[in-house]
């Protein structure tokens, strides 16, 4: 788990300049009223940036901690993991084009198929409902705007 | 207005059919999230967030509380039915009331728990109607100055919420307050980190902020692992005998006075609470041994504890602003949407609504008790539908609550991004509760300590020099240092085991 966390303290380190850098170079640290608005961040990237030490520190200097067994999920899982975030990913890509209806159906059927599920007819209802059945109960009872596509659906 | 007086008007708005339905779809809502492993109550309530949007502020607010507390029961329902805790506060309860369930006893292990729950919820909400105001009555003598440094104890009481390490969730409650620096800067208005994103002017949202890190973050780890079958129970009598009764009845009693006072001090987690009224139990029973194999204590007053403290800790919401957990930070931004501002003005300013919700406390008690009950066949048969399937609709429902409150597919974008920075975290062991208070707190206090500074011509003497916030800065301090030192002794501790 230590070079985990020496890695982790890294990229809150690179954060932290960054933050610290820009709050300096496009804001207004000080005014003549007080503080502007470079101000607030500048200090919290300071506190990052030394809470990111820390870690560090921590991560190298004190006691070695074994990586969890589950730390890094196996192939299966890596694969349904990848297969949320990318489905996700392609819901707001295509959500506002496409339409809710007809993304958020696709979007089901894919999620059933990789977890593993293989009855079609469970799958279109299920589909359907999360598609469909959500558009009417948020757009036409609760009267929630969603997206309609070039299609009209 | 006498203070019975505004209640009995909040309870002639409660009990109006259309409040009554939403007090009713809240709690049934939330006894569903609660039930459903791998959604947590901050996600389901964010979820909800959108269609609160579209009501009036008093039922959005009234449903949310619902969910809010609901999700305290539904909890219990699965830890004691399959033994595994549908939200973290019910955890404890899968070990005697699983036990229980195991010797054919899990109805009036549910029955006990309904009941207690019912009481520790009753009572706090009596206690929040005695203490709130005056308590609010105090925070109007507050400035700038005391405002931030109310801010500062609510951020130093984030250390309370520290795992294992504090650099961590110091870390994580630094990462809430840059998240909370994205958007127009609230005195001079200069955007500050947009990336030239008009998106980004107003801010990342808090709802498909939350709504990732809690509820797509666990999702994700959920996704990666092989979902375990669920365990069939079955469910023969409800009715306690009367040596169950009797032993629950002090349980009762314990559990309400912990929830409550624990409720009282932000940042201390529905989880504390259930742990601490067990560890009592266990230690005044004359049976401790029985802890573990199915004793009603352990049932009883964790249980009765979790529903006291989740009412309880909307005390220094309503009173001062300060939400004590995730789940309350995202009922705060539920009240601001809808221009309603928790706080030492929210008695003067809104009475109707926040009579309206504190009466809907008594009432949504009485429907969750009515509710529960009779209706843990459905739950179990909710139990039984795939995780697949679940997981599915459940990321559906995300998509909606992300997009429909600004109608922008940027904030499914923002929910997924930060549901990765969920996952990584909860991999990390990093905690998510501070970077969700100060999420909401940042703003607040970066606002009060600017306003100050303008006061003093940027002298920040102003924060000693002031009563008030010189003894809220030293009450911080004084916070800190406890946590670190409690922190340095569990280390100590494990080192020498």
């Amino acid at each position: 788990m230590n070079r985990v966390y020496q890695a982790a303290s890294g990229l809150f380190l690179v954060l932290a300049l960054y933050i610290a850098a820009k709050s300096l170079t496009d804001l207004q640290f000080y005014t003549r009223l007080g503080p502007g608005p470079g101000f607030f961040p500048f200090c919290l990237a300071i506190g990052l940036g030394l809470l990111a030490v820390s870690m560090f520190y921590t991560a190298t200097f004190g006691d070695r901690q074994p990586l969890a067994l589950d730390f890094v999920p196996d192939r299966a899982g890596l694969a349904r993991l990848a297969a949320t975030i990318l489905a996700i990913g392609a819901v707001a890509l295509a959500m506002e084009p496409v339409g809710f209806r007809l993304t958020m159906f696709a979007f089901v059927m894919f999620l059933l198929f990789a977890f593993g599920n293989r009855n079609i007819v469970l799958m279109l209802i299920v589909a359907f409902a999360g598609s469909f059945g959500i558009f009417a109960l948020f757009v036409d009872l609760l009267k929630v705007t969603l997206p309609i596509g070039g299609l009209g659906i | 207005m006498e203070t019975s007086q505004l209640l009995l008007n909040g309870f002639a708005t409660v009990l109006q059919p259309e409040n009554l339905f939403f007090t009713f779809l809240g709690c049934f809502i939330g006894t569903l999230i609660g039930v459903l492993p791998g959604i947590g109550p901050s996600a389901g309530t964010a979820m909800l967030i959108p269609v609160a949007a579209v009501l009036s502020p008093t039922q959005a607010i009234i449903m949310l509380s619902g969910i809010y507390y609901g999700t305290m029961y539904g909890g219990t329902i699965t830890s004691v039915l399959v033994n595994v805790p549908g939200e973290a506060a019910s955890a404890i309860t899968c070990i005697d009331g699983h036990a229980m369930a195991k010797k054919g006893r899990a109805g009036p292990a549910l029955a006990v728990a309904a009941i207690g729950s019912f009481i520790g919820g009753t009572v706090a909400t009596v206690g929040l109607v005695l203490v709130a105001v005056p308590l609010a009555q105090y925070a109007l003598k507050f400035g700038p100055p005391e405002f931030f440094c109310l801010m500062v104890v609510g951020l130093s009481l984030v250390t309370g919420l520290a795992g294992k390490s504090l650099a961590r969730a110091l870390l994580s409650a630094v990462l809430g307050l840059l998240i909370a620096m994205v958007g127009i800067d609230p005195v001079m208005g200069a955007p500050r980190f947009t990336f030239g994103r008009v998106e980004l002017l107003d801010g990342l949202g808090v709802v498909p902020v939350l709504m990732g890190l809690f509820g797509v973050g666990e999702i994700l780890l959920n996704a990666e692992k092989r979902a375990a079958p669920i365990i069939k129970m079955s469910l023969r009598s409800l009715m306690p005998n009367a040596t169950e009764a009797r032993q629950s009845v002090g349980p009762i009693a314990r559990g309400t006075a912990v929830g409550f006072f624990l409720g009282l001090i932000p940042g201390v987690g529905a989880v504390v609470p259930t742990f601490i009224s067990y560890i009592l139990e266990r230690k005044l029973s004359k049976r401790p041994e029985t802890f573990g194999q199915g004793a009603i204590a352990g049932v009883a007053g964790p249980e009765t504890a979790n529903n006291a403290y989740a009412n309880a800790a909307l005390i220094p919401l309503f009173a001062i602003g300060i939400p004590g957990s995730p789940t309350i930070a995202i009922l705060m931004s539920a009240f601001m949407i809808h221009g309603v501002i928790p706080g030492p003005f929210l008695f003067q300013e809104h009475p109707t609504v926040v009579w309206a919700v504190v009466a809907s406390l008594y009432v949504g008690s009485v429907i969750l008790l009515i509710l529960n009950l009779p209706l843990i066949p459905l739950w179990v048969a909710i139990l039984k539908i795939p995780y697949s399937i679940l997981f599915a609709l459940i990321l559906a429902f995300c998509v909606v609550g992300a997009y429909s409150l600004a109608s922008s597919s940027f904030d499914v974008g923002v929910m997924l991004a930060f549901g990765i920075v969920g996952y990584c975290f909860k991999k990390l062991d990093i905690p998510l509760a501070p970077l969700a208070l100060t999420l909401i707190l940042g703003p607040l206090m970066e606002r009060g300590l600017r306003q100050s500074l303008e006061m003093s011509q940027g002298d920040f003497m102003i924060f000693f020099t002031r009563p008030i916030s010189a003894t809220l800065l030293a009450v911080a301090a004084v916070l800190v240092a406890a946590t670190c030192l409690n922190i340095a002794r569990s280390v100590k501790e494990e080192t020498e085991v």
